[in-house]
């Protein structure tokens, strides 16, 4: 058992608790407040006044897929052979040695949603993993984690001149996602038909990793900046009658009524990015502010290695500066990621029950000058800084 | 006449003066202090509870020359075909009305040198310019400000068959066109005028110690040699970027060289870079180095410019030191710290109120000041 005693604990899920204790056993909290018997034989940590928080969670990461320092050789997140490759795993693109994975761990981040990337209409399944551990099969929480779909400059960019094939335009592009989910639905529709006696369709790989988005078990997660490239994914979205999410959503502020009319999950980031296209020319602030605004459901991403995923926390400290709510912010890379990620039932809050994912912090976990001094995985420090 | 009065102002020149008064004529400075006089008919700002620090100094940016979410129509950085383009002026790709300039004034940047890319083994001449204008030549401080080298990757990724396709092919190509531009200054000095060759006698201002050389270089190796090069060569010159530099931190601080370290709050993209460590500015600035922290916008959005500064704190650059990486320090590498870079009588009046002490994000820039002007007014969102 491990024990954080003298701890302010930012549950976020409910209010701080001054001066408490987190008990830890088997992984998971057991126990949080201020009147916690600590059995004997406890590992104790003496948080010494310090902010305890729960591990940061980062909703929409390349790391081990993008890796860092590599150059080419370090790029596997985009199979740029075919604009529709839904039967993608990003699991099987991710190195758990890639560097990246110890700046999170010292950067607090516990957990993270490794979707493929966005050059491709159907990118891939995504996964939810831990930060910690040498074989990607034992981080993982869940996959799939949703279906990476893409719209805008990225698809166009891969294809269309370079390729000398489909998708050119955005309208292209809208047709070819169009195409693959009726091509999957009717798949679909005669596998289930065979139990009536029908004929089995033959195998097709690509339609069965898309079964998971058809019946709605898995959302579809889609690249989109601006705000007609959103309108399109909440269009096809809506007419084929999916559960989706939303991935940056950089011009949100202009269509921030519609999103939630549709109470549509947003992933908003990197907007610490520079200008690297014209779809994302008005990253700044204003698309989150709005969102939160609005009532749309709403967290930050880095879209690490777009902006290095050590810098989530530094983002909502910004989003502050901006006028965006304390506790908003720091929802918006904790349970309000674990909630887009779709793993809210085990990690981005401090609750008895929850895996035991914890951050004790140097300072202010989102001002620019605090450190994570101990990050903790299941209850295994994972991370502790040498002061 | 303007008096700007109780405010904590960081002059950076000096010790910090509470609740004090800056005293603003026809864009310069007319005083500043804790206790001054405010003359008649002045109008007065009172700023209690703001903090007042320059206006920072950004050395190495490519404001108004490059994308920055306006695609392929505005990538003025690098000349093509390379990989020797000394003869262009990074003042001729400069549009004052891109968005990167809104970007410095709200970030809190008043001047920049701005950089030809790192694509060309010489890249070109750097200039530095206020960020707020219609006309570049009339945001111009001082033109130019240094000669652009580069070493590593980039070079090496030229056009087609043409060299370099290596470091030492980089470094070769570096020496040979130095030494062809000393021969060119030796004609001319013997009165045989050459065929005139503009960018020839841009690298005889380098050998004749007008501008430095300022080389990109990441990696140590690289680092290394730049300072071999530039020895060899007997000029004056700075590292841009200077990513390895925390590696050979001691070899380049009793050189005494200034490093502008950045892209700040960047990833690792690139192999070169596959040693990024923010304690980089740290490091080097407790060996002797004079760092200066950059943007290299947009790699790292000027917005973000006091941010990164914050990180580097972070890491364990000291509060004044990192503050004087921002202001006096680049302005002093850019030849420009008779103007900018402190608050002192007679300099421009290039300054920023922020909401609290530096390097926090509880302490946003509320409005950023060029030559008196409020250039930036922090919007409500």
């Amino acid at each position: 058992m491990l024990a954080i005693i003298n701890a302010e604990i930012v549950p976020v899920s409910g209010d701080p608790i001054s001066g408490g204790t987190v008990l830890v056993e088997d992984g998971r909290i057991v126990a949080l407040g201020t009147d916690v018997d600590i059995p004997d034989g406890t590992r104790i940590i003496d948080a010494a006044g310090r902010t305890v928080t729960p591990g940061i969670v980062e909703a929409h990461a390349h790391v081990g897929i993008s890796e860092q320092g590599l150059g080419a050789e370090g790029s596997d997140h985009n199979e740029t052979t075919d604009p529709v490759t839904p039967h993608m795993r990003a699991i099987d693109g991710i190195n758990p040695r890639d560097d990246a994975f110890r700046e999170f761990r010292e950067a607090g981040i516990t957990s993270a949603l490794v979707p493929p990337g966005s050059a491709n209409l159907l990118g891939g399944s995504a996964v939810v993993i831990k930060c910690a551990g040498d074989i990607v099969d034992d981080m993982v929480m869940k996959d799939p984690a949703g279906m990476k779909a893409a719209l805008g400059e990225n698809p166009k960019g891969a294809y269309g001149k370079r390729q000398g094939k489909a998708p050119a335009t955005r309208m292209g592009s809208a047709a070819l996602l169009r195409e693959a989910l009726t091509a999957a639905a009717e798949y679909l529709e005669k596998k289930e038909k065979v139990e009536g006696g029908g004929d089995p369709p033959s195998y097709n790989a690509k339609h069965e990793a898309m079964i998971p988005v058809l019946r709605g078990e898995m959302p579809l997660r889609i690249h989109c900046h601006r705000a007609d490239d959103i309108v399109t994914a909440v269009r096809i979205s809506e007419e084929f009658g999916l559960k989706y999410t939303l991935e940056h959503v950089t011009e949100g502020q202009y269509v921030a009524e519609l999103l939630a009319k549709h109470q549509v999950p947003c992933a908003v980031g990197p907007t610490l990015q520079h200008g690297s296209k014209v779809e994302n020319r008005e990253r700044d602030f204003r698309a989150p502010i709005a969102l939160i605004r609005a009532g749309v459901p709403m967290c930050f991403t880095t879209d690490h290695p777009v902006v290095a995923g050590q810098f989530l926390p530094l983002t909502a400290g910004i989003a502050v500066s901006w006028g965006m709510d304390y506790d908003v912010a720091l929802r918006c890379i904790t349970l309000a990621s674990a909630e887009h990620a779709g793993v809210a039932d085990r990690v981005g809050s401090l609750e008895a029950g929850k895996d035991a994912d914890i951050v004790i912090w140097s300072g202010d976990p989102l001002d620019y000058g605090t450190f994570a001094d101990v990050t903790i995985i299941d209850g295994e420090i994972v991370y502790e800084r040498e002061v | 006449m303007h008096a700007y009065i109780g405010a904590k102002i960081y002059p950076v020149d000096g010790p910090p003066i509470d609740d004090g008064v800056i005293l603003v004529e026809d864009g310069k400075i007319a005083g500043i202090g804790g206790d001054l006089p405010i003359p008649d008919g002045v109008e007065v700002v009172d700023l209690s509870g703001k903090v007042i620090i320059p206006g920072l100094v950004d050395a190495h940016s490519h404001a108004g020359m490059w994308g920055d979410g306006e695609g392929e129509a505005s990538q003025d950085g690098n000349e093509r075909p390379g990989p020797i383009t000394a003869d262009v002026d990074a003042i001729d790709s400069v549009n004052p009305h891109h968005t990167s300039f809104a970007s410095c004034r709200e970030g809190g940047v008043t001047t920049v040198q701005i950089h030809p890319g790192s694509g060309n083994a010489i890249g070109g001449l750097c200039f530095a310019a206020k960020t707020a204008g219609e006309v570049v030549d009339d945001m111009v401080l001082k033109a130019p400000t240094g000669l652009k080298g580069a070493l590593g990757e980039n070079p090496k990724r030229g056009a087609g068959k043409d060299s370099p396709k290596t470091r030492m092919g980089t470094a070769a190509l570096i020496r040979d066109y130095f030494a062809r531009a000393r021969e060119y200054g030796r004609k001319r000095d013997e009165g045989k005028s050459p065929d005139p060759d503009r960018g020839l006698e841009n690298v005889l201002r380098v050998l004749e110690g007008e501008i430095p050389f300022r080389v990109h270089a990441h990696r140590s190796d690289d680092i290394v040699t730049a300072v071999r090069l530039c020895e060899e060569l007997g000029i004056a010159y700075n590292i841009e970027h200077c990513t390895d530099g925390y590696l050979i931190a001691g070899f380049l601080g009793e050189r005494g060289i200034a490093a502008h370290v950045g892209p700040g709050l960047s990833s690792r993209g690139k192999v070169e870079t596959a040693n990024r460590h923010e304690g980089n500015a740290a490091i080097l600035a407790a060996a002797g180095v004079k760092v200066c922290l950059v943007t290299d916008h947009p790699f790292l959005d000027a917005r973000y410019l006091m941010a990164y500064g914050g990180v580097a704190q972070k890491y364990g650059l000291s509060f004044e030191d990192t503050l004087r990486a921002l202001t006096i320090c680049p302005a002093e590498s850019i030849g420009v710290d008779d103007r900018v870079g402190s608050l002192s009588q007679g300099k421009d009046a290039d300054f920023l109120v922020l909401a609290g002490e530096p390097f926090s994000f509880k302490s946003p820039v509320l409005a950023t000041f060029i030559e008196g002007v409020e250039v930036y007014t922090r919007p409500t969102l």
